[in-house]
Order: C-alpha cells, then structure tokens, then sequence
C-alpha cells in the first residue's frame, strides 16, 4: 500500500479533540508559578521547563508522526518546516515560520505567530531571567532527539522579554541516522 | 495562506482586549501538560495526601481566575450571591468553557445539609492519565477539586472541596465525584438571606 | 472634573493592594490619610450590602461630610471604593467597569498572586486616565 500523503497542520488540528485555551493557559501558569515557589532560583525553573518539555517531546512525536502521516523526515531543513507548520498547528492550533538558515542548513529559527502560553503574562521585576515559554524548546528538543537529531534549542527573541517577536533557534549538534528508534513497519 | 500572520504587539498586556474564550488547543497538548504537572509534584511529596494537596493548589490559582473571567464575560457582571446560583455556575458555566460540556450532574448530599455533589462520568484530567496501582487512593480529580474550590471560595463561598472514584452499578470505570462541604459561615448566611 | 476623590482598592481579605488620590484639589498627606480611613470605615456596611444584590456597583454607600463613598464589588469579592464629590453616577459606574477589565488583565496573569498589591505602572497610568475621563 502507498503511504498516505502528509496532511496539514490545520487538518488534523481541525480533526483532533480540542480543548479550550485558557483551560491550557491557565494550567500551565500554574505550573510555572508552582516552580518559582519550589525552585526559587530563575535559572532552575528554566531548566526544569525545559526537562518537562523534553519529557513532553520523547513522547509527543509517536502521535506526530502517526496522525500527520509523515514518514520519518531525514533532512533537518524539512523537519524543521514539519514542526513549524504541522507540529504547533496540530497540538497548539498556531502556526510558526521558519527563517534565518545558515549557510550549511544546520542551523534555523523557527518563530511563533501566535502563543497558547502567554496570555496576560507579565514578569515581574523578580522574574526577569525566566524563559516563561521554556517549556517549548524542551519539546522541540525532546521529539528531535527521538528522530535522530541531537539539538540545541534557544531563545533569540521573547516578546516577555521586550523583543518583538517569540523566535527559537534549532541548531542540529548531530544526526544519527542508523539509530532510528522505531521500526518501519510500525 | 500559512505563515504570513503576526502576533500583534502591544506596549502593555494591559492594552490587550480580553478575548472571547474561543481560542483551542488539542486535548493532547493539555494532557501532556496536565500529565507533567502530576508528575513534576510528585517529585515533590511524600504521600498522596501531599500531592492531592499540591494539585489542588494549581486547580485553585486557575479557578481564582476563572471566577472573575466568566462573571465578566458571560454574566454581564452579576455575582452569584447565593448557594444555588453558584453551585449552578460551577456545574454549568464553569465546566462547559474549561471542560466543554456541563457537569453530568448536581445533586444535594443525602446525610448531611452542607454537603453537595458534582459527578462526571469521566473526568477530562482522568481521561489520559492511568494510576499506577501503587498509588492507591490517589485522584487527579484534586486539580478540579481545587478549580472548585478556587471558584467558590473566592465568590465568597468557602469550602472543602475533594474529589473521589465513586463505582456505579454495571460499569466498568468508576465515576468521579467532587464532593463539596460548605463552611458553616456560607449555610448560616444562606440562612439570614431565606 | 471632580475636584477631590480617592480611590482604594481592597482585597477579598480587606488588605488595601492599590491606592490613588485623583481630583483637581491640591493633594494634601493628612487629606489622603483621612480619605483611607474613611474608606476603610465604609468595609462593613459593603461586606453586608454585596450579600443583598448580585449586581457589582452597589451605588453611594455611605458619606463623609460633603464626600460621597461608591463602591463596586467584583465577582470574586475585590472591592473598588471611591470617595468622591461628584454627583455622576453613570460616570463612577464607566471608571469602576473598565477598572474591572484592566484589573482582570492583572489578575489573569499567573505571576500575580492574587490578593497582593498591584505594582504595575501601566495599571496607575490607566486607572488615572479613567479617573480623569469618567469623574
């Protein structure tokens, strides 16, 4: 049988079972909210944000993979456009750009042209270093990893931060493409 | 075309409009969400009293919030004032915007006068998460339990609010049932208002 | 113009979390102090009141000489309160209403605890040019 051709992000966004934002919005403000009581230290509750979304990406990418009918991408340019656009369409019902290559096409930002997380946040004069977003490069990060692509993902720009946009950089460390960790009749 | 948008900017959060509520995300994104919030605070406890309790504290800062938005938004800035009417805002209007649907059912606790009851077949925060057996007792509902809690207390209605697996005849899963015990303040008010 | 009001808000556990004299009359500490403590004397008689109404702007409440007091309770029980000279109903009701949105926006982020002061300066500015348009 032919594999079934790859369905757009607003397709399976508008198939999936959805829930109401601020629901999301709210949830996750509590939760960063929860790690500054316990944690204290700004930096390490930009970690585990980050741990979190890495644990979030090992296991968000067997449903990306499946409901987005996307073979495996091999080439880092393309998985970058699938995150952009299928990726945070289908779990975020927002889409995001990709731009900035570098020359060797190792290295991209993608950026955001909406974001579920932010509504009404405001840092406080306490909170200055936090990436409040954080959560989202640990996703990005944990599901490449689980394709054979070894990143590191940084903020460039946070629109909580002043800039004015929300901008990540996806750098490609290593592709290991002998270690697939599933098998293709799957 | 996909791509072209922008997120408005605006110099303060305070000049954005509130919005509509109309905005979705995929269950998936919330239940890994909800799924590393419960096991971020484990890693914080030593009981499932304290995890419950921690749960419900995260449910309480979004019910806090929920209260206000929805009397604004959908209420024409009316308060709920009496027992009833904000029992009957919980069940109705609280949980179709965050859970898209109206609470199964509201009934009067049977023994006891301060006691009332929200029950769903399958709770939105039990749907994607499975106990481990180890964990015993432990309920996931305490998120919601503390939504409740956090709508109702802060409208001026404290209480204890819990949630429970409660078996139903000829069903396989239990149902959830958020239970909820009205200080004496709020039934001795209810009282002087008749 | 009005040319005295103060205006308070209070928590749902009665701790003060934004103050701000707005008016045209020459701003005087010792007025300020006594405007609060008026204001603040006004608590009881709105903790009985928001009980009878489930409307939000409960009116003039209470006076103090030739000051007027108006309060407005929201749904989660923060109480605005203004002392005031003026007699615009419609107008106090306009200032509490959009101090009501605004003060949702602060709320609704999850880095404000709620119940505690509101230390936002775009927050001031806003409810000062309110203060000037609706008063």
């Amino acid at each position: 049988m032919p594999p079934a051709a790859p369905r757009s992000g607003d397709a399976i966004f508008a198939s999936v079972e959805r829930v109401n934002a601020e629901l999301f919005t709210l949830t996750y403000g509590a939760i960063v909210r929860q790690l500054l009581t316990d944690l204290e230290e700004v930096e390490e509750v930009n970690k585990q944000l980050d741990q979190m979304g890495y644990n979030i990406g090992i296991r968000l990418i067997d449903e990306f993979l499946a409901k987005s009918n996307v073979s495996r991408c091999v080439d880092f340019k393309e998985t970058a456009e699938m995150i952009a656009k299928v990726g945070f369409k289908m779990f975020l019902g927002v889409t995001a750009s990709v731009m900035n290559w570098d020359a060797d096409g190792t290295c991209c930002s993608i950026v955001l042209e909406d974001n579920p997380l932010v509504d009404f946040v405001e840092l406080p004069d306490t909170c200055q270093g936090l990436y409040y977003c954080n959560i989202l490069s640990g996703v990005i990060r944990g599901a490449l990893e689980m394709v054979a692509m070894k990143t590191e993902v940084t903020w460039i720009r946070d629109m909580l931060r002043g800039d004015d946009a929300y901008e990540l950089q996806v750098k490609l460390l290593k592709q290991v493409p002998e270690e697939y960790p599933y098998k293709d009749d799957e | 075309m996909i791509g072209t948008g922008k997120i408005k900017q605006y110099a303060n959060v305070l000049d954005k409009p509130l919005g509509k509520g109309k905005q979705e995300v995929s269950l998936s994104a919330f239940a890994f969400l909800f799924s590393e919030l419960v096991q971020y605070n484990q890693t914080q406890v030593d009981n499932i009293s304290e995890l419950e309790t921690r749960l419900e504290d995260a449910g309480y800062a979004v019910g806090a919030r929920v209260l206000e938005l929805l009397c604004h938004r959908g209420k024409g800035n009316r308060r709920e004032t009496r027992l009833l009417g904000i029992l009957s805002f919980v069940h109705s209007t609280v949980w179709k915007v965050l859970f898209g649907k109206v609470a199964d059912s509201l009934e009067k606790g049977t023994e006891h006068e301060d006691e009332y009851m929200i029950s769903e077949k399958e709770l939105l925060v039990n749907r994607f998460i499975s106990i481990p057996k180890d964990m015993g007792t432990f309920h996931c509902g305490a998120f919601v339990a503390g939504i409740v809690k956090g709508v109702l207390e802060n409208a001026g209605f404290p209480a204890v609010v819990t949630a429970h697996f409660v078996p139903v005849e000829g069903q396989q899963r239990p149902r959830t049932t958020i239970l909820i015990k009205f200080a004496e303040e709020v039934l001795q008010r209810e009282a002087r208002l008749g | 113009m009005t040319s005295t009001a103060c205006f308070i808000i209070v928590s749902r556990n009665d701790i003060p979390i934004y103050e701000a004299e707005v008016g045209s009359a020459a701003k005087r500490e010792d007025a300020a102090q006594l405007h609060q403590f008026v204001l603040h004397a006004a608590l009881d008689i709105v903790q009985d009141l928001a009980w009878t109404t489930s409307a939000m702007f409960l009116k003039a409440i209470d006076r103090f000489n030739d000051l007027v007091v108006s309060v407005y309770v929201t749904a989660g029980h923060t109480r605005f309160m203004l002392l005031h000279d003026s007699r615009n109903e419609d107008g106090i009701k306009s200032f509490f209403q959009e101090v009501h949105e605004l003060y949702i926006k602060i709320l609704l982020n999850p880095l404000y605890l709620p119940g505690s002061r509101i230390t936002s300066s775009h927050f001031d500015t806003k409810v000062r040019a309110l203060a000037r348009k609706y008063l």
